[in-house]
């Protein structure tokens, strides 16, 4: 999928999010038997929330919640090795998690025949297999942007440079080789002339970053970043959102989503449709019910996380997500993903060796 | 001369063990601190309010009662498996040469070596190829790798320190082989073996690496339903739980002590 | 003397051993084997076998990750033995048996608390944000700084290894013999030197026991350097950690355990040969 594309999608879907046009019909328009039980990997706290809560509101799909444990790479070893004959009916994830399934040809393809409310979902910003075919349902987005707490950051950020602010020592929370896609390191690149096909820039910066002793510590796991901004360890932060929004709830956190010059990356989270399993039938159906405008609505209040079906209505917490098509252009910077996730392996293998022993 | 230098050892000795009594108490404080927070996040100490809202948490939510009963159920068989295996290894250790001892024992300690999540992958993987899909049996295996090392090295610990000459007497003066282990070696190495079953019950419970990559979709244990029930905010339901478990051990070790005396059933050494 | 065959005691253990370990273990090693194409999820099985994951960890930055693991394991190790023997001295010679039984509870009960929880604990009361910091810095010791972090980590250690060693020891002091010291000492020895020659060289087996314990520990902790390390001071197992994640870079996970593996037994191994060697010379 070329840049353009993929840009023009996303800022359909924030440009219409912001409307409330919510009360579609409910349902799907192929009922399963009653009370299938199907199984599915989601995330836990406020996300397995909002599922149960979703579940509560159709009685065709008994769903046995299985959490993540730890970030959602760690299903995959799980996956491939009990495959061909997965546990899971569907496993909740995201581009970098997708990416993965995909290339093994784990998914099952979806169309708008299967999963009518597609429809409703800008169809650039869905996942594609090798053959062209759509192979996950997007359900929400969430960005991955920089941001601090008000309360305890000794200066204001208005731009990159501020990163290196001597007041700052100490003071930066800096996602680490397996979070966030690296996509903060992009964010440098593109700071310094380049981008995510023209590194070098990015390491540039991120070695002057490193030695100047602003980063107090290298978030490596999803609890780690808003565990060292609520316990003031530090106050500033280049994150993705459910770590800010853990952080946002109990502290005023100000996020840079709108700021020239700092640019705010936005990425999906939906659902991975595994073969080989007996109830593809219900499993459809129930994530077709999943994405329906109400219960995009009701997902993105509980989630946190803003919606993609264009019929459904952003809460009013998540409007630093909802962009207008101009300042999608002016702010949002949308990646390569195809470069950006090949490059994952190659990008913490470099952190490793030239960044960690700078810090 | 000798006796200020050993007045002056003995001094720094007992500073050195006030200061790592403080060094070791001051964690167990701030848990039972975090367990009673108020607040919904990890924040700085001290807290500014308290409350039980963890403790009801975790006893309001079925989904960690249910990796309790796994984890209780895991401890226990990995517990006894180990310990009877750590005993049968550790006289047959005891008994062989110290070149085999000296490779034994080390082959014997090496699950310990690797990184959990390393052996957690490597018996997934195995076990799949076995067809082995089973959670609790996965789970199983995994726990007995990483509690035997401790069984064994333990209860070799206690085999060795006793005196040879003990169980040879008792010998000499016609007793079976079997009845000198059970009158002898046994008592003497209670210390050992008890370590090590105490070492192989927590290192069971409170595994989370190795577990993570065994558990199945409905067997899971307490440590993996507390560790993935969170996403992005610290939970300290998990602070909760460790308190609840130091509570009982302490009252059990009480109970002990009030009942049958403590001292019994650690064991005593030849000399104490 | 009549003696049962050992072999047949080594049975339980050798099987236990070899399907749930070294078999998975061989598996992990043949993956480290193969090439690894962005975007997969490990290797492809049938990938011909390539010496590139290894190459690959011939990096000077490597070597020191491996290097500061060792050393941080190490001094934790050593520390702890030398508090913890203190600690079970004290314990087993000086306490009453009630004393004995509050010490062997309250360590017992420390082993229950859990490792993460434990490191959290320490993380706020020593960390960047924790009521020490004041103290800290009127030392001109900045909680920031790589230094420290590396203390905090080996703290983070020690705190797991006292309680383990001490419960180890005491199995082993509780058989020493006290006339032998008291021997020594009539003989005119003073009492450090008496303990220096007597009962330390008696404690040999439980010394051996409860460092190979702690190395085991510090060198495969994980969740510890995580925390406490704030992502900055790495333990091997870290970078693991980091192959087993998203990008699933398994061969590459597998090949840096496996010279992780192979360093780490050597020294077990020699460890040991080297405390009996001495016993015997």
């Amino acid at each position: 999928m070329t840049k353009l594309t993929r840009r023009q999608a996303l800022s359909a879907t924030v440009a219409f999010g912001g409307v409330s046009m919510a009360g579609g019909l409910l349902g799907s328009p192929r009922p399963a038997a009653a009370s299938t039980e199907i199984t599915a990997v989601e995330w836990g706290g406020d996300v397995v929330d909002a599922m149960k809560q979703i579940e509560a509101k159709q009685n065709q799909v008994k769903v046995n919640w299985v959490l993540h444990q730890g970030g959602s790479g760690a299903i995959l070893p799980k996956i491939k090795a009990s495959w061909p004959h997965p546990e899971y009916d569907y496993v909740s994830g995201w581009e970098g998690s997708f990416n993965g399934m995909v290339k093994e040809d784990w998914l099952v393809p979806v169309t708008t025949q299967t999963v009518p409310n597609l429809a409703d979902i800008p169809q650039k910003i869905i996942v594609k297999n090798g053959k062209g075919e759509w192979a996950a349902v997007p359900r929400a987005i969430g960005g991955i942007y920089c941001a601090y707490r008000k309360d305890t950051s000794p200066i204001e950020i208005k731009s990159i440079d501020d990163l290196f602010d001597t007041r700052l020592k100490g003071k930066i929370c800096w996602p680490g080789p397996t979070q966030a896609m690296m996509l903060p390191l992009v964010a440098l690149a593109l700071h310094g002339g380049g981008n995510e096909n023209n590194m070098e820039p990015g390491w540039a910066l991120m070695k002057k970053l490193a030695q100047s002793g602003n980063i107090g510590r290298v978030g490596v796991t999803d609890t780690d970043f808003s565990t060292s901004l609520t316990s003031g360890e530090t106050s500033v932060g280049y994150y993705s959102e459910p770590q800010l929004t853990a952080v946002a709830k109990s502290f005023p956190v100000v996020r840079l989503t709108k700021q020239e010059g700092v640019p705010t990356f936005l990425y999906q989270s939906g659902f991975a449709i595994l073969k080989n399993r007996p109830n593809l039938e219900a499993t459809l159906a129930f994530v077709n019910f999943c994405i329906s405008p109400e219960m995009s609505t009701l997902y993105a209040e509980v989630a946190g996380e803003a919606p993609l079906n264009v019929k459904a209505k952003t809460p009013d917490a998540l409007k630093h997500l909802a962009f207008t098509p101009q300042e999608f252009d002016k702010y949002v910077y949308v990646p390569d993903f195809n470069v950006v996730l090949s490059q994952q392996d190659a990008w913490s293998k470099r952190w490793e060796s030239e960044i960690a022993p700078l810090l | 001369m000798g006796r200020k230098i050993d007045d002056l050892f003995s001094g720094l000795g007992r500073v050195m063990n006030g200061f790592i009594i403080c060094f070791l108490i001051i964690p167990l404080v701030v848990t039972s601190l975090m367990a009673f927070d108020a607040r919904p996040y990890l924040g700085p100490l001290p807290p500014p309010a308290l409350s039980t809202r963890w403790f009801s948490k975790f006893f309001s939510d079925d989904y960690f009662l249910r990796g309790l009963g796994v984890s209780l159920e895991l401890a226990l068989i990995s517990v006894c498996l180990s310990v009877c295996i750590g005993v049968i290894t550790a006289v047959a250790l005891d008994r062989s040469n110290s070149r085999a001892r000296e490779l034994m024992t080390s082959l014997f300690l090496s699950p310990l070596i690797v990184p959990p999540v390393v052996t957690g992958f490597a018996i997934l993987i195995f076990l799949s190829k076995l067809g082995v899909v089973n959670g609790f049996a996965r789970l199983l295996c995994g726990h007995l790798i990483i509690t035997i090392p401790y069984t064994i090295r333990a209860t070799l610990n206690g085999v060795l320190g006793i005196d040879k000459s003990l169980t040879e007497a008792a010998l000499t003066l016609g007793a079976r082989e079997r009845h000198a282990f059970w009158d002898i070696t046994f008592p003497l190495a209670r210390t050992g073996i008890l370590c090590g079953g105490i070492f192989a019950f927590v290192v069971s419970l409170d595994d989370v690496a190795i577990s993570i990559m065994l558990t199945d979709a409905k067997t899971y244990t307490l440590p993996v339903a507390l560790v993935s029930s969170m996403r992005a905010n610290f939970d300290l339901t998990l602070a909760a739980v460790s308190v609840l478990l130091m509570g009982l051990t302490l009252a059990l070790i009480f109970v002990l002590e009030k009942t049958v005396g403590l001292n019994q059933i650690i064991g005593q050494g030849t000399f104490r | 003397m009549k003696r049962a065959p050992s072999i047949f005691f080594y049975l339980p253990a050798s099987v236990v051993f070899s399907v749930f370990f070294w078999l998975p273990l061989g598996g992990l090693l043949l993956e480290s084997f193969r090439p690894f194409t962005p975007g997969r999820i490990g290797a492809v099985s049938d990938a011909p076998l390539t010496l590139a994951n290894y190459e690959e960890l011939l990096t000077p930055s490597f070597l020191e990750f491996f290097m500061q693991t060792l050393r941080i394991s190490l001094f934790a190790s050593l520390v702890g033995l030398v508090f913890s023997f203190t600690l079970a001295y004290w314990i087993t010679r000086r306490m009453s048996p009630r004393g004995r039984a509050i010490a062997v509870g309250f360590f017992v009960s420390l082993m229950f608390l859990s490792v993460l929880v434990r490191t959290y604990a320490l993380e706020l009361t020593f960390g960047a944000a924790g009521p020490f910091r004041a103290i800290l810095l009127s030392f001109g010791v900045y909680p920031n700084s790589r230094g420290y972090i590396e203390v905090l980590v080996a703290a983070g250690l020690l705190h797991y290894i006292v309680p383990l060693a001490t419960l180890t020891l005491l199995t082993t002091i509780q058989n020493v013999d006290p006339r032998l010291f008291d021997a020594a000492q009539t003989l005119g020895a003073p009492g450090w030197r008496a303990h220096l020659s007597v009962t330390l060289p008696l404690c040999r087996d439980g010394l051996l026991a409860a460092f190979l314990f702690s190395f085991a520990f510090s060198i495969s902790a994980f969740v510890i350097p995580m925390i406490l390390g704030k992502g900055r001071v790495l333990f091997v197992s870290n970078l693991i950690y980091n192959r087993f994640s998203e990008i699933a870079d398994f061969p590459s996970g597998a090949a840096i355990s496996a010279v992780l593996f192979a360093v780490s037994i050597t020294i077990v191994y020699l460890t040991t040969r080297y405390v009996n060697r001495r016993e015997a010379g």
